[in-house]
Parts: C-alpha cells; sequence; structure tokens
C-alpha cells in the first residue's frame, strides 16, 4: 500500500510527455512492479527450458551412438541389393550373391585429375582414358568409375593412394551352372534387380520393396527353393543340345513334369543364354519356347480328342470310325499320314495317329462340347506361372465344324507347350488339372489346387493308349525297357508365310513313365529337324523325337527315383485288365 | 556448518558418481567396438562362405563332372537291365535240418580239429619250442640234399 501511495503521489509531478510515453508502453494503470516479476519468471522458465533440451540431448548421445557404430562397419555397403539365394529341390546352389569390390570416385577431392588419370588407366587398361577424365573433372560429389574389379586391381589401386579414388563392395549375382538353367532363373541386371524368370518372380514379391526401403543389405533372408532338379535339368540339356547338332534343328525344348504335384523338374529350351552374360538373352532366337512361344502341337493333341470323346461316353474303346477315304469337308481334304483305308477302333486311330478318325470322334462330340472340353483342360487361356513370361494362346475367332477337325489332331490352334504338358499330366494322374509350378509343392498343396476335369477311368483308358501306342505304334522307338513308358507322337507343319510349309516341321512327343503308376510327364519337342540317312529320310516325330526321349528317360529315370521293372505284361493285361476290373 | 558439510558430502558424491559413470561408459564403448567388429566379422566370413559355395556350385556343375567323367572313366550310364532288386534273388537254399539240432558236419569239423596239428596256417600253441621242432627236420632235409 505504502508504494502505491508513494507512486501515485508524484504522478501530478511527472512531465506530460513521459506521462503519455509510459501510457503508450505500458497503459496507464499497470503496476510496474508485478510485470517485473512476471517477466522474471518467464526468463527462468526459458531458461530452463533450454537446458532441460541440452540435458535430454546429452542422454540421447549418450544412448544413440552405439547403434550408429555398429551399423556403419568398416565394410562399406554401397547399395542395398542383397538377394536370397536360389537352390535346386536337392539343395545346390543355382543363384548366390558374391561380394565383389567397384571402383569409384569424389571428384572434387581429387587433387590432380591427370596424375589419377594416368595411373588408373595404367593399372585398369579397359577404362576408356578421355571418358575417366571427364567423369573425374565433373563437379558432382560421386561418380562409378567401374563396375566389379577382381581383389587384385583393388589392391593395386588402393597401392597408388590416390585421394578421392575409393571401393564400395556390391553384391554381384553369379550363377555357378552357367546356362544349365537359363530359363527358370531368369537373371539379373547390373543394380542385382531381376529382370526375367524366376528373378524378376523374386522382385515382385516384396524383395523389389526391401531394396527400396534399403533393407536388404545382409545375408539372413532365406534361400528359396525351387522345384527343378540340376542333374534331371543337366541330363535333359546335354541330349536336346546333341540332338539339336544331329538333326540340325532350329531349337530343341523339352519339360519333365511331376503329374502328381505340378512341379516343373526340368524345363529346357535350346538355344538357351548363360544368365552371367545376360545380353544373349535379348537375341530373339533364344527366347523360351516353352512358356513364350506357341505352337501347333500336332498329333499329340489327339490325346484330348479322345480323351473328351472316351470321357463323354459317346464313344468307347471298342467304338470303331471310318477312315477309308479322306474326310472331305467343303474344299478341304483330310488325309492320314500313315493311311490305313479301313475302319479303325479307337485304340487304332491313337496308335496309327489317324487325323480321320481323330476328326470324326471330334465331330462324334460335338463343336460347342470339344470348345468346352479344351477350355476346362485350360488350352484356350494364357497359362500364367512364376515366371513373368507368358504367351496367350491363339484360339480361332470363329470356331465352326472345319476348326474342330482340325484341332482335333492339333492344326488351327497353338497353345505354349507347358500348357499343352499340363493337360496331358491332367489325362494321365487320375484326370487332375494341377497349374504347373517351378517353386517346391507338397501333394497335399497340389490337391488343394487341383480340379478334377476327367473321370479317373478316362484317365486309365488313355494311360493304356498312351502305353500301347509304345508297344506297336508311333512312338515305338522310346520303349525303354524297365520303364514302361507310355507315349503321343506329334509332327505339325510349320507356317510359313501364312501357309502350311510341306517340308518344314515341329515335332514333339509327349512321354508318361511308367504308364501304369503315372508320376512324370516328359515333353520333347524339336523345331524343324532335317531328314537324315538314319531316318530314310523322314522328319516325323517317331523319327527324332521319340528316340531322343527314349535317351532322356533312360538317363533320368534313375535320378527319379524310377525302379526299373523287367517283368511287366503288355498294356492289354495289365492296365486294360484292370480297368474291366474296376467296372 | 552443517550445511557447509552436507555440501562437500554433495561435491563429493557427484565426483564419484560422474567418475563411475565415465567408466561405464567407456566399457560400453569399448564393447560396442567389439560387437561392431565381430559383426564385420561375421560379415566377412558370410561374404567368403558365399563365395566358396559359388565355387563349389562351379566345380559341382553336371556338364563339369560329366566332362571330367568322360576323359578319366571308363563307366558309362547304367541301363535299365543293370538294376536290380531283393526278389530277383535266387531262392534261399532249402534247410534239411531241424531247428535246435546241431548241424552233424559242423560237429564232425569241430572233432577233427586237434591244436596239435601244426600246418602252415596254424602255428604250434608253443612259438618257442616249436620253432626249434619245426628248424631241426628242416635242417635235416637240407642236409640230406
Amino acid at each position: 500500500m505504502t508504494t502505491t501511495a508513494q507512486e501515485t503521489a508524484p504522478l501530478p509531478a511527472e512531465p506530460w510527455r513521459r506521462r503519455l510515453l509510459r501510457g503508450l508502453l505500458y497503459g496507464n494503470n499497470i503496476d510496474r512492479a508485478a510485470k517485473a516479476r512476471a517477466r522474471v519468471g518467464l526468463a527462468i522458465l526459458v531458461f530452463a527450458a533450454v537446458y532441460c533440451i541440452i540435458a535430454a540431448r546429452l542422454v540421447m548421445f549418450a544412448v544413440i551412438p552405439d547403434s550408429r557404430v555398429a551399423r556403419h562397419g568398416p565394410s562399406g555397403d554401397a547399395i542395398a541389393t542383397a538377394r536370397p539365394d536360389i537352390l535346386d529341390r536337392r539343395g545346390e546352389v543355382l543363384a548366390t550373391d558374391v561380394r565383389v569390390p567397384s571402383l569409384y570416385g569424389e571428384p572434387r577431392h581429387i587433387i590432380d585429375v591427370d596424375e589419377a588419370v594416368e595411373l588408373l588407366t595404367a593399372q585398369l587398361p579397359d577404362l576408356d582414358a578421355s571418358e575417366l577424365r571427364e567423369r573425374l573433372s565433373s563437379k558432382r560429389g560421386f561418380v562409378w568409375l567401374k563396375r566389379e574389379i577382381t581383389p587384385k586391381q583393388q589392391k593395386d589401386v588402393y597401392r597408388m593412394g590416390l585421394p578421392g579414388i575409393g571401393f564400395l563392395s556390391e553384391n554381384k549375382r553369379d550363377y555357378p551352372n552357367g546356362a544349365e538353367v537359363s530359363h527358370v532363373i531368369g537373371h539379373v541386371n547390373i543394380d542385382n534387380q531381376g529382370i526375367a524368370g524366376m528373378e524378376k518372380w523374386l522382385d515382385g514379391h516384396g524383395l523389389a520393396a526391401l531394396h527400396m526401403a534399403g533393407l536388404a543389405t545382409d545375408r539372413l533372408q532365406t534361400p528359396v527353393e525351387l522345384a527343378v532338379d540340376l542333374r534331371v535339368q543337366h541330363a535333359l540339356r546335354d541330349e536336346l543340345v546333341s540332338a539339336r547338332t544331329k538333326f540340325k534343328a532350329l531349337a530343341a525344348a523339352g519339360i519333365v513334369l511331376d503329374v502328381r504335384t505340378g512341379e516343373v523338374v526340368a524345363m529346357v529350351s535350346e538355344p538357351d543364354y548363360d544368365p552371367n552374360n545376360p545380353h544373349q538373352a535379348l537375341d530373339p532366337t533364344r527366347i523360351n519356347r516353352l512358356t513364350t512361344g506357341v505352337f501347333e502341337m500336332g498329333s499329340t493333341f489327339k490325346a484330348f480328342t479322345l480323351a473328351m470323346a472316351l470321357d463323354s461316353g459317346k464313344v468307347t474303346l471298342k467304338s470303331s470310325f471310318d477312315a477309308r477315304m479322306p474326310l472331305r469337308f467343303g474344299k478341304f481334304d483330310i488325309h492320314d499320314f500313315h493311311a490305313q483305308h479301313r475302319v479303325l477302333t479307337v485304340p487304332e486311330i491313337f496308335t496309327y495317329s489317324s487325323n480321320i478318325g481323330a476328326a470324326r470322334a471330334a465331330l462324334a462330340v460335338g463343336v460347342e462340347a470339344h470348345k468346352a472340353f479344351l477350355k476346362k483342360l485350360g488350352q484356350l487361356d494364357r497359362l500364367r506361372t512364376e515366371l513373368p513370361e507368358s504367351a496367350e494362346p491363339i484360339v480361332p475367332k470363329r470356331w465352326g465344324e472345319l476348326n474342330t477337325i482340325t484341332i482335333a489332331f492339333g492344326h488351327g490352334l497353338s497353345v505354349a507347350p507347358l500348357q499343352a504338358v499340363m493337360g496331358v499330366a491332367a489325362l494321365m494322374n487320375g484326370g487332375v488339372l494341377i497349374p504347373p509350378t517351378f517353386l517346391r509343392r507338397t501333394e497335399a498343396e497340389a490337391a488343394a489346387l487341383g480340379k478334377q476335369v476327367i473321370k479317373p477311368q478316362t484317365s486309365e483308358m488313355m494311360r493304356y493308349l498312351m502305353r500301347l501306342n509304345v508297344e506297336k505304334g508311333t512312338a515305338e522307338k522310346a520303349d525303354v525297357r524297365g520303364y514302361y513308358i507310355g507315349g503321343k507322337t506329334g509332327t505339325a507343319d510349320k507356317v510359313i508365310n501364312g501357309h502350311y510349309s510341306k517340308t518344314k516341321v515341329l515335332t514333339d512327343f509327349m512321354a508318361v513313365m511308367p504308364a501304369d503308376q503315372p508320376r512324370f510327364v516328359l515333353l520333347i519337342m524339336i523345331d524343324d529337324p532335317q531328314a537324315l540317312p538314319e531316318t530314310h529320310g523322314f522328319t516325323t516325330s517317331g523319327w527324332n523325337a521319340v528316340p531322343v526321349g527314349g535317351a532322356v528317360v533312360s538317363r533320368i529315370a534313375p535320378l527319379l527315383g524310377i525302379e526299373p521293372r523287367l517283368d511287366l505284361p503288355p498294356a492289354d493285361q495289365l492296365i486294360l485288365a484292370s480297368i474291366r476290373e474296376s467296372r | 556448518m552443517i550445511f557447509r558439510i552436507l555440501n562437500l558430502l554433495v561435491i563429493g558424491v557427484l565426483v564419484l558418481a560422474a567418475a563411475y559413470v565415465y567408466r561405464i561408459k567407456f566399457d560400453a564403448t569399448v564393447q560396442a567396438e567389439r560387437l561392431a567388429k565381430i559383426r564385420s566379422e561375421v560379415r566377412h566370413e558370410r561374404d567368403t562362405i558365399a563365395a566358396l559355395r559359388a565355387e563349389w556350385g562351379e566345380l559341382d556343375n553336371p556338364a563339369r563332372i560329366e566332362a571330367l567323367a568322360k576323359r578319366h572313366l571308363q563307366l558309362k550310364p547304367t541301363a535299365s537291365t543293370q538294376f536290380g532288386s531283393f526278389d530277383q534273388l535266387p531262392e534261399h537254399p532249402p534247410q534239411f535240418l531241424m531247428p535246435g539240432v546241431a548241424d552233424p558236419i559242423g560237429v564232425m569239423i569241430e572233432n577233427l580239429e586237434e591244436p596239435e596239428t601244426v600246418t602252415g596256417s596254424v602255428p604250434a600253441p608253443d612259438a618257442a619250442s616249436s620253432a626249434g621242432e619245426a628248424a631241426a627236420p628242416a635242417a635235416a632235409a637240407a642236409a640230406d640234399q
């Protein structure tokens, strides 16, 4: 109270200017002492806050650096591009990461560009001097000088002690088996991103996101196991390479598919490429014909036709069709290659590979049913597997009777060979269509995915026909003793400039082993084989694809664990009798 | 007075605490550096293992093994007729004896065996004496000739 009395007392004595100033600054009736106390409090608060922040920051510095130190080791990681290893079904390495040093420069830290260029080109002769000079003279902070150098080169460059030149170790993808499994695993680009095959599939399944987040630095990722068996793959490829040179063919391809799980145990499309040298893959003749190519499969399609006829119930194994005369449709004549000029039963149609008989069998079932059956077997839609490469089948836009006639013996509908193998596997394994896979799959998983497309009895009849065709038909040359192979040959005239060629053919051989208890389906396909003296001038499948198939079976069957049984009765007694019993 | 002692005490505790914290911190740094070193060693080992596995894959490649086998071995691929199974083995020879009865011929052989008989493959039970006995007739035989 006294203070206020003292303050109020001299008030009138103040000059008016000061009073005005005070009024403008504080207001007229303000207690300045209280104001000052509040200000001091505020200052204390602010300083306290600043010291708190400093203290908290000190605690943070004490705690955090440990983890930072651990992460930035002396390893010099360049880019987070580690990829999981790819293994075959027995654990053999198909693709792995190897650390290689890469050379980089920091132009800002380089003292003498000329000296650096001179020394580096002396040590690394394949570096272009003018380009190197240009890169090192630029204003950028970081330039790659050479990716993937050898440890010796690294040591030599390190010894030169150039400022502003350093190394980063990068992951390089290594394919120890070279071209052996090229089309299945695909390859990667220089930045270790998958651009084909299973490598691309890996990127599509979370790996690319890991790379983006910079997390894929370490090797802790679990390896990916493929269904491929390297030994089988090699045996198949070896036989196909020698077949391609023997028959001077454009290409040779083969698949081994497990009929119970849909696993692709081996897949070769020759010519192939070395994934360590990926620019070979750009050559269009080296494409994977089995998934990216579509072909008219020829007579192997008769297996589908007869399976449809038998499954419909309108035709039995005892039915017969008139093949005395060529089948006339409009201006087209359908001929038989092995013409018999008589009435043929269903097994005879299959073993003589009669076009007329197959066409009549398809007509007996009808156009719509034919189309629906092939649709059910997945032959009319694009087949998608883990491999990014796939091709759409070429289906006639308007499907009339003539289309059904030609498709009955495998012309007029082009499918990817892998697709046809999937269909034949379904005909063999008791009628379950299982989408093929390149990854490991158990029988239980396959059963959950599978779809019953034909009756089990029909499947048994088809196995009988396949075996019969090897015992006394077009595929006799594939009868390796003990493995009870069944098979159907196919020879399709190639389309050259929109017309069927008279001389160029594509031959294929679809085999099942063993025919009584099917485990694997094998496809051998040879593109444009040439006639040889030992084939007596023939280029049909029975003279090239079939013997190759036999050679492949005798090599791969022991690897696949199929026991040879040398005392099995012929198909009439073994398979046909069991069909009769089950009825 | 009491406040002054308390202050001194607190300052002393503070210095001790600071020294202790410094020690802990220093130890932690040493441990962290060790950890980082071991981690980088582990990484290096993993890289080496990967490189060796890649090299093994290259050496173990079926194409390479096949080429080597063709060059150095006489072996050929197994034909399907070369496999056998247990049921293809011939029948077990028929058993004429009743179970529990001793084999008569076996018994005869056992009885025949006399431990004293010395042959080329059966040495005498006492090595020293038999050596002398065996040597004497041999010397005699040599002298006769």
